[in-house]
């Protein structure tokens, strides 16, 4: 008795791993097969044309100014001179230097098409709004700085010194009334036409007829960002090598395709979950019906 | 069978090791109260780069895994109605119980605006696609749902009141006997979802945790990792509270535990590694740096643990399956540490350690659950007892 008691709680062990491992991977390839956001044609961004830059950090001071950001001074207290994005600084322009090249890359939210930042935000604090510009409610966030983890560029930044922390990062000037007017401080600040705003299509177009009109310019003669993470609406083109510039090496979607497809996969509609709570129910309740009769006995 | 006949343990409270334990959770709250005025960042290594550290990944994420117990012992008690393990039930439940609810807490000093967490029970901030949305929801109602499980053992310890209060007592007795059922699955799918999501919460991370770890099954893997760790925490528990093991008809009970405990851990550790051959990551296995000796120091733990309750022999042992449920105890921690902190590479180059009053604070609520879990077997019916 005792053994073939043992021996069916192995199988239906067996038989329930069998279960619980099948379901992921099937959501796992649905997840793949899951179509990709598109771009939308109201979508707005910018271009930043690297061969363009001259590095006269117009933008960074626009940027600042605009939005009522604190200075990062240098060691002598005199220059504003932050050395990468943080939460006082929402975009910034770099310097790459190789053995034989140089370039400089301004660096800021890529207001993504498929952001990973919005998908993970737990509460909507990070919404990615209908003119493509991804924005952060002060009022939903919690602080849990999963956006941070989540954003393949690493751009969210908290406010760790402050009591109570919040995410700072570039909101496209949706945030200070100028995208409104149809603007962006940096682009307007720009000398030299490096910063382009504009419908994010449009800005695509752009890009590829500079591509043509000038050979052997562009690295690769690619738009980083037309797909990289499932495409982004701030797009860039250089002379040099992307991931030199801090522009990392990403497949053609966003990872907030696959967690998304496999969290939908299990949970749409809530069916998979009523469907087993059902099940256990009625197994934990004729478990429990037959202990008490054998304790009866 | 199923009756089991728990009683409070008795014995003084404040012995050497809680007075202890007591100072360290005492640094901790001073360090609680000095993140609370001065941010975060006043007390931990935390940084943008590293914006997760131990409060997260060990207070919680790591927590919630090992104290899984009540989540494993639901599963095989009632689920496959293995009665004879019913005594360890409360014990598991208690600890699960404690253990998600310091695991909540901890939540409301490493969140940056902690009373936002109320927003996940406000549905228009509500965001279906998150998985630590997910996550956040089901830990809450599990906790709920422990408390429940865990009421008739309150209940018992007033069973010499009088009176209307006798009466709603019952009747609440008698309530929660008969929904029991209910409770209980909830029980089981609860933890099955938020485990999984513990996991699920790395897949948006995509390419900035490392191929050794980063998977499309890493949600399984967390599920899965997480039983043995909650088998190997009731085993543990049993064996430091009481003494019964030392009689073989319990430790045959035992030693079913831990072969249990061994099969899961066998299947992750098969999972793991055909998905790191599978996905061609092995190469990183080899590289000599941190990752690499984190990866098999992992290994080692699962596979140390694994031979040590290898079979129904060894396992007759108490040594061996204590020893085999700590080691697979911290192979699961292990593993979710990599996950989160070792095998974390937002951009190269970026390292972290823990400060001290960050280490503090982690260890002090560590510190001050155990001593709640001291106080309550002490004065709650708990663990079972037989001919002492
Ligand atoms: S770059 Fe990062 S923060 Fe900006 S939209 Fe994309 S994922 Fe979000
Ligand atoms: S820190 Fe705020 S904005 Fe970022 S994911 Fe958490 S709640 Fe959302």
């Amino acid at each position: 008795m005792k053994t073939t008691n043992r021996r069916q709680f192995f199988k239906r062990m067996a038989l329930a791993g069998v279960g619980v491992m099948a379901a992921p991977l099937l959501s796992a390839k649905s997840a793949v097969a899951m179509k990709l956001r598109p771009r939308h044609d109201e979508d707005v961004g910018m271009l930043y044309d690297a061969t363009k830059c001259i590095g006269c950090r117009s933008c960074e001071v626009a940027c600042k100014k605009a939005n009522g950001m604190p200075f990062e001074y240098d060691p002598q207290g005199i220059w504003d001179a932050p050395i990468d994005l943080s939460d006082k600084t929402l975009t910034i322009v770099k310097l790459y230097t190789g053995d034989q090249e140089q370039s400089f890359i301004k660096r800021q939210c890529m207001h993504c098409v498929d952001p990973a930042c919005v998908s993970g935000c737990p509460t909507s604090a990070l919404i990615k709004q209908d003119n493509g510009v991804v924005t952060w409610n002060i009022d939903a966030c919690v602080g849990c700085r999963y956006c941070q983890m989540g954003c393949p560029f690493n751009i969210p930044k908290y406010e760790f010194d402050a009591q109570y922390g919040r995410i700072r990062k570039c909101e496209m000037c949706a945030n200070n009334g100028l995208l409104d007017k149809g603007q962006t401080a940096c682009s307007n600040a720009c000398p030299t036409g490096a910063i382009a705003f504009g419908i994010q299509q449009d800005l695509i177009k752009t890009a590829k007829s500079r591509i043509r009109k000038n050979p052997g310019t562009y690295f690769q003669d690619k738009i980083y960002g037309e797909l990289d993470s499932g495409g982004t609406g701030v797009l860039y083109m250089a002379g040099v090598p992307f991931d030199k510039l801090g522009l990392p090496d990403l497949p053609e979607y966003s990872s907030a395709r696959i967690s998304e497809g496999i969290q939908h996969t299990i949970y749409q509609n809530m069916v998979a979950p009523i469907v087993i709570y059902i099940g256990l129910a009625i197994a934990a309740f004729r478990n429990i019906r037959k202990s008490h009769k054998k304790t009866e006995e | 069978m199923a009756h089991v006949n728990a009683k409070p343990l008795g014995g003084k409270i404040l012995t050497p090791s809680v007075i202890l334990m007591l100072f360290v959770a005492g640094a901790g709250i001073y360090f609680l109260f000095v993140r609370y005025i001065y941010g975060i960042g006043a007390v931990s290594n935390l940084s943008n780069y590293m914006p997760w550290g131990i409060w997260k990944v060990i207070n919680v994420i790591v927590g919630a895994a090992l104290v899984c117990g009540g989540y494993a012992c639901a599963f095989t008690v009632y689920l496959f109605n293995q009665g004879h393990y019913h005594r360890y039930v409360r014990p598991a439940l208690l600890i699960s119980l404690l253990g998600y609810s310091f695991a909540g807490f901890s939540l409301f000093y490493d969140v940056g605006r902690y009373w936002g967490l109320f927003n996940f029970l406000i549905p228009k901030y509500w965001q279906g696609n998150s998985v630590l949305f997910e996550v956040g929801l089901c830990v809450m109602t599990y906790i709920g749902v422990l408390s429940l499980e865990i009421a008739p053992a309150i209940i018992e310890k007033f069973s010499h009141v009088e009176g209307r209060l006798r009466v709603v007592l019952d009747k609440l007795y008698a309530f929660l006997d008969r929904f029991l059922f209910l409770i209980i699955s909830l029980g089981i799918l609860l933890p099955t979802m938020h485990q999984s999501g513990l996991g699920g919460l790395a897949v948006v991370m995509g390419q900035k945790i490392s191929p050794l770890w980063q998977s499309p099954l890493i949600s399984l893997h967390h599920l899965i990792s997480c039983m043995a760790m909650g088998y190997g925490c009731v085993i543990v528990t049993e064996m430091l509270v009481s003494h019964d093991y030392k009689e073989t008809q319990h430790m045959e009970i035992l030693s079913q535990l831990a072969k249990v405990m061994f099969m899961i851990m066998f299947v992750f550790l098969v999972l793991r590694m055909s998905e790191v051959l599978r996905s061609g990551a092995m190469a990183l296995a080899f590289k000599g740096n941190l990752d690499s000796i984190s990866f098999w120091t992992e290994m080692l733990l699962m596979v140390g643990g694994l031979w040590c309750v290898r079979n129904d022999q060894v396992r007759m042992k108490p040594n061996n399956i204590f020893l085999g449920s700590c080691l697979i105890m911290a192979a699961g921690s292990l593993y979710r540490l990599n996950v989160y902190i070792i095998g974390f590479h937002p951009v190269p180059g970026v390292t972290y350690f823990p400060s001290v009053p960050e280490l503090s604070i982690s260890l002090g609520m560590v510190c001050l659950q155990l001593i709640f879990f001291i106080m309550i077997i002490k004065t709650f019916p708990i663990i079972a007892k037989e001919r002492r």
